[in-house]
């Protein structure tokens, strides 16, 4: 097992080889550039500087990404997959720092290269050495095929893989592909963490030489009774057979086995033995790893954030950290941790609240749902969408979210983003009452107008892609509700 | 108008193995607008395994799915095939989508892998390219004489089709790619089955082409269907306008212009044998190997 690199270590840049000096001239200039970037950026409001700097830095030096990785003695993991990065990120990073590790990372979920190479140029000095003893990426999943060589991990993890995105990443087989390339590419002395629920992502590159670790969730009284619409892979990998669950925990994620060529889940290394949720105070679980079983507070409500902390925990393991597998270290770090800005994040907006969802695709749409009809009275709804390079185009998959059972519950819906009209629209054949439903493209005006039809001392729960949730976010930053996500 | 309320019966295929871009929508979209008038409707599910009567079917539904589900769609349709197309034949109403449109055809040569054989009752061939046909899309479709409109939707696609003598094509492309890049097609007609590769899903934001297919669905079950009572489709209209906007954005008109230079030469055709499998075609975007 390898032990993450000491501060000294790091620091003194050993086992790096020097760069001929053209080449590290050209990385100094990229990253003062880059650091010049953020600073205008952030001193201009124009967005905390999460991917700009990348932007500037690798115009400069294509290969910053690269010296940057190598010139680091850091621990430095990866984490791809459809949905929960940013969440698993958070806790790996809390449970790091709870064993004395400084992080480097994308924190604000910006995980296309720019927002990557930003976080390296944030970590680094101008010579493109980091203080951080762990590097810690959340990458894109179309991505990770220009990030892993680059900065060669030597722990990799795939949190699941759900429908997201298809008009950007084609069809969902071949973003594994991709995936799975990535993996075969990684040395026998990394880990790649995967998730054992997933029957695609167990599956990839059964090959490969890195070590394997797999976590999931077995206890049986967190299962639904079968799959819901929107999972992806119920059909063997394998042989194509539909697969049998004995448990569906999520989505298409669960305890399956295929009836036709009786491949199966694959044994567990880290296990969640054990959930005990509340909607409003998270879960309370039992983990059960190769260093023994122990008891852990989840402090993020669903059942998504359970898989969340189990991969977190996964890749601790596979770091060797420490502190966190002692049960208090774990417990204490993940107990601190708030929802990442836009995950239910509740705000006080004056006298009304707001709970900001971010959702992206139907598993991610219909968790987050969920949660939100486990509270009581009925709600007031903000439901935003807009077509941008990160949102893509395509909002078919609107259709696969069962709004059917949202808007019974419905006390107010406005819709607004640059595909409001395709929102209002999804809503209308779920039920809603087009009537008596605002459509406001301006997203400034459309908050101002929900929040005006929330009573006082009511909630306003936002549902929305990635573009509107950060521009409704920083809206309400300018009033001082929230403080700003690159600080969070 | 008939006193008996009347009744729609609809066969959604596949509901589970062909569901890949929300394509439910479109049986969504059906349901409402026949409740939203007073007609009934009913809704039999098919998935592999379960042979439907297709005899009681006016209207069935066949949507898209990726490479592998499709592949298995393929097998289990040929178990299904001799009744549905005596439906297809006696006039009931077939929506077929993206892959449910490339197997009614002839067949799919997919980059890797065997070729996939469809039901043959479209007249069409599907070869898989080398790039994927995505975005927005925009239709002129002339459905019977004076009733032109605009079909407003998502391609999201690698296969090229190709029209044989036997179909029509479902409209002209104004902007995006259609049924090949080339000839300036989109999808296939024959009697009353319309086929398209237009997600989106397309009937919600098209509700003429969804009234359309229930009022052929209607006059397939009664005699002397009286037209469809209107309904208030504000919402529908916006979607639809906002949808026929973003495909005729710069970029959605530069792709069907330059299908349109590509159209100088001599028009694009049916290949008349299937391709050698042998053949390297690699698709970068659909590779995944069966291993």
């Amino acid at each position: 097992m390898r032990v993450v690199a000491s501060p000294t270590a790091a620091a003194s840049g050993e086992g790096s080889a020097p760069l001929p000096p053209s080449a590290q001239a050209r990385l100094a200039l990229a990253l003062a550039a880059g650091k010049a970037a953020e600073t205008a950026s952030r001193f201009l409001r124009a967005g905390g500087g999460t991917s700009f700097p990348g932007t500037v830095a690798r115009w400069i030096d294509p290969h910053i990404l690269r010296k940057v990785a190598a010139a680091s003695d850091a621990g430095k993991v990866v984490v791809t997959g459809s949905n929960g990065k940013t969440t698993t990120c958070r806790m790996l990073a809390a449970l790091a720092q709870a064993s004395g590790l400084a992080v480097t990372q994308n924190r604000s979920g910006s995980n296309l290269l720019q927002g990557v190479i930003s976080a390296a140029v944030r970590g680094a000095d101008l010579r493109g050495r980091m203080d951080a003893q762990l590097l810690l990426l959340e990458v894109d999943e179309a991505t990770v095929r220009q990030v892993n060589p680059a900065v060669r991990p030597d722990t990799f993890l795939v949190t699941n893989i759900f429908r997201d995105q298809l008009d950007r990443f084609g069809e969902l087989y071949s973003m594994a592909k991709g995936i799975e390339d990535v993996i075969e590419a990684l040395p026998a002395s990394a880990t790649v963490v995967l998730n054992g629920d997933d029957p695609l992502v167990a599956s990839l590159a059964p090959a490969a030489r890195a070590r394997r670790l797999y976590f999931g969730v077995q206890a049986d009284s967190a299962g639904l009774p079968e799959p819901e619409h929107a999972a992806d892979t119920i059909r063997c990998v394998r042989c194509q057979h539909p697969l049998s669950y004995r448990a569906v925990y999520l989505s298409h994620l669960g305890d399956y086995w295929c009836p036709e060529c009786h491949s199966a889940r694959p044994a567990l290394d880290v296990a969640v033995t054990e959930v005990r949720s509340s909607p409003e105070a998270g879960s309370t679980i039992t983990v059960q790893t190769p260093q023994g079983a122990f008891p852990l507070d989840v402090p993020l409500a669903g059942l998504h954030n359970v898989y969340n902390a189990a991969a977190a925990l996964s890749c601790a393991i596979a770091l060797a950290l420490p502190r966190p597998l002692e049960p208090a270290g774990a417990r204490a770090a993940l107990a601190r941790l708030r929802p990442a800005f836009g995950r239910l994040e509740e705000i006080q907006a004056g006298d009304r609240r707001v709970v900001l969802a971010f959702v992206k695709n139907p598993t991610s749409y219909n968790a987050t749902m969920r949660e939100v009809l486990q509270r009581p009275g009925r709600k007031h709804v903000l439901a935003a969408h807009s077509n941008t390079v990160v949102d893509g185009e395509d909002f078919a998959w609107l259709w696969d979210v069962d709004l059917e059972q949202l808007v019974p519950q419905l006390a107010s819906l406005t819709v607004s983003g640059t595909r409001a009209e395709e929102v209002m629209l999804r809503f209308k054949y779920a039920g809603a009452e087009p009537g008596s439903t605002l459509v406001i493209h301006d997203r400034a005006a459309a908050l101002r107008a929900a929040l005006t039809r929330t009573p006082p001392g009511e909630s306003l729960y936002i549902f929305a892609g990635y573009t509107p949730m950060r521009e409704l976010r920083s809206i309400m930053q300018r009033h001082a509700w929230v403080p700003p996500f690159w600080e969070e | 108008m008939t006193a008996a309320p009347m009744t729609v019966r609809i066969c959604y295929l596949y509901p589970r193995l062909l569901s890949v871009a929300g394509d439910r929508g479109n049986l969504f979209a059906l349901m409402q607008r026949c409740a939203w008038r007073g007609i009934r409707y009913s809704v039999t599910e098919a998935d592999a395994g379960v042979v439907p009567d297709f005899a009681e079917a006016d209207l069935i539904l066949l949507h898209g799915g990726q490479d592998r589900e499709m592949t298995a769609a393929a097998q289990d349709l040929a178990a299904k095939s001799g009744p549905l197309r005596e439906a297809i034949e006696s006039d009931a109403v077939v929506l077929a989508v993206c892959a449910g449109y490339q197997l009614l055809g002839r067949y799919y040569a997919p980059p890797e892998g065997p070729p996939i054989h469809g039901l043959g009752v479209l007249d069409v061939v599907t070869e898989g390219g080398p790039k994927r046909f995505i975005g927005h899309v925009a239709v002129h479709c002339d459905l019977s004489p004076g009733r032109q409109h605009q079909l407003a939707g998502f391609e999201n696609h690698s296969g090229r089709t190709y029209l044989g003598g036997n179909v029509r094509p479902l409209g002209r492309v104004l902007a995006g790619s259609g049924n090949n890049g080339e000839d300036g097609t989109e999808g296939a007609r024959y009697r009353e089955v319309y086929a398209t590769y237009l997600h989106g899903p397309v009937l919600p934001k098209n509700p003429w082409l969804a009234d359309h297919l229930l009022s052929r669905a209607l006059a397939h079950r009664y005699q002397d269907v009286s037209p469809l009572a209107p309904l208030t489709d504000r919402a529908e209209v916006q979607a639809h306008g906002a949808a026929l906007r973003l495909a005729r954005r710069p970029a959605g008109r530069w792709r069907a212009a330059a299908a349109a230079v590509s159209r100088i030469g001599p028009p694009a055709r049916m290949p008349a044998t299937r391709p050698d499998r042998g053949a390297s075609t690699t698709d970068k975007a659909t590779g995944w190997t069966s291993r």
